[in-house]
């Protein structure tokens, strides 16, 4: 053996006896912790473990009750429900007539008041007369 | 010889089963007092590892309690010579957690202003309470030289720090130190080597 890993061996065995001396230096307040953790350790390994697919199972009322109420909210904020138990069914009105979004802001404005203030009935109907005449004698 | 086959069952069942409980409660009984037995000599060191690693008393004790409860739910059926490397492995683990969630939390608060120690309360007596000893001029010696090495051992770099502590104070072979650590068996010679080299550069030879 080399006089190197002579002196490694020796430092070693010093190093060692004062590791343990280190060892025997933990106060009695630790030394009561650590034997704490160690038979809280070993009452949890004695307990038997539920299987994972049941510990699975646990959570799945929680799981299907937040994704039901996923489900409502997106269904509440994106748009009306296609069909209500009961009611008449609604038959798609033809394009243009359709209410929508701007057509309420439009009858929400002011401005708009001043519109019908202006309205001129006989001359909207005769203009309508004349296009469904110029319609038909076209087809 | 079917009456025979008719009659005798009901007899060797209740037999049968009752050997087969009690063998069942020895086995786990055995291995509880087994595992007891092997966390009651590691916990000691496995703290005094902690603490070199974590420079706090508390997050010490909580990576070997935590390591304690992850060996004994989940490995305790595993052979009793692989419970070392694995225990150390495990606290390793939680010790390398514990340190990067402090490094975190330390750049999370570090604009916060220092409101000193929380924790600190009174010393405890029986915490103070000096263990027997025969020599105090040799407890002396020996004191100065555990500050001095535990000093050291702290400003190793981690691996070197591991790799020394589990191969002197654990007294682990190379083979276990690295299935602990885990890296090869070529790791674990350099970083023991290095530790040995940094540490007698520092502290001597260590003559206690």
């Amino acid at each position: 053996m080399s006089p190197v890993n002579e002196t490694v061996t020796e430092f070693e065995r010093n190093a060692r006896v004062v590791l343990e001396r280190s060892i025997s230096r933990i106060d009695a307040r630790t030394r009561s912790r650590l034997n704490q953790a160690r038979h809280a350790a070993l009452a949890t390994a004695a307990k038997p473990q539920r299987p994972l697919w049941l510990r699975g199972a646990t959570l799945m009322p929680a799981t299907g009750a937040a994704a039901l109420a996923l489900l409502l909210g997106v269904a509440l904020w994106h748009g009306e429900p296609a069909h209500r138990p009961g009611a008449a069914i609604e038959m798609p009105l033809p394009e243009g007539q359709g209410a929508s979004m701007e057509d309420m802001d439009l009858l929400a404005d002011s401005e708009a008041l001043d519109l019908l203030e202006g309205w001129d009935g006989p001359f909207y109907e005769w203009a309508t007369s004349e296009t469904d005449l110029n319609g038909e004698s076209d087809g | 010889m079917s009456e025979f086959a008719t009659l005798a069952s009901p007899y060797s069942m209740p037999a049968a089963l009752h050997g087969d409980v009690d063998l069942t409660d020895s086995d786990e009984k055995t291995r509880s007092r087994a595992l007891n037995q092997f966390l009651a000599g590691v916990e000691l060191k496995a703290f005094k590892m902690a603490q070199a690693a974590l420079r706090n008393e508390d997050d010490a004790l909580d990576a070997v309690q935590d390591a304690m409860l992850q060996l004994a739910r989940a490995y305790a059926a595993r052979p009793a010579e692989e419970w070392k490397p694995l225990f150390y492995r495990i606290l390793e683990n939680r010790i390398r957690d514990m340190q990067r969630r402090r490094t975190v939390r330390g750049r999370v608060f570090a604009w916060l202003p220092y409101r000193g120690d929380e924790d600190e309360d009174e010393p405890d007596p029986i915490a103070q309470a000096a263990s027997p000893d025969p020599q105090p001029v040799r407890r002396l010696e020996l004191d100065e030289a555990v500050g001095a090495l535990e000093k050291a051992l702290t400003e190793l770099p981690r691996r070197q720090q591991q790799a020394f502590l589990l191969r002197t104070l654990e007294g682990l072979d190379v083979a276990e130190t690295a299935a602990a650590m885990g890296c090869s068996e070529g790791s674990v010679k350099t970083h023991y080597f290095r530790a040995v080299q940094a540490l007698r550069a520092q502290l001597g030879d260590l003559y206690v």
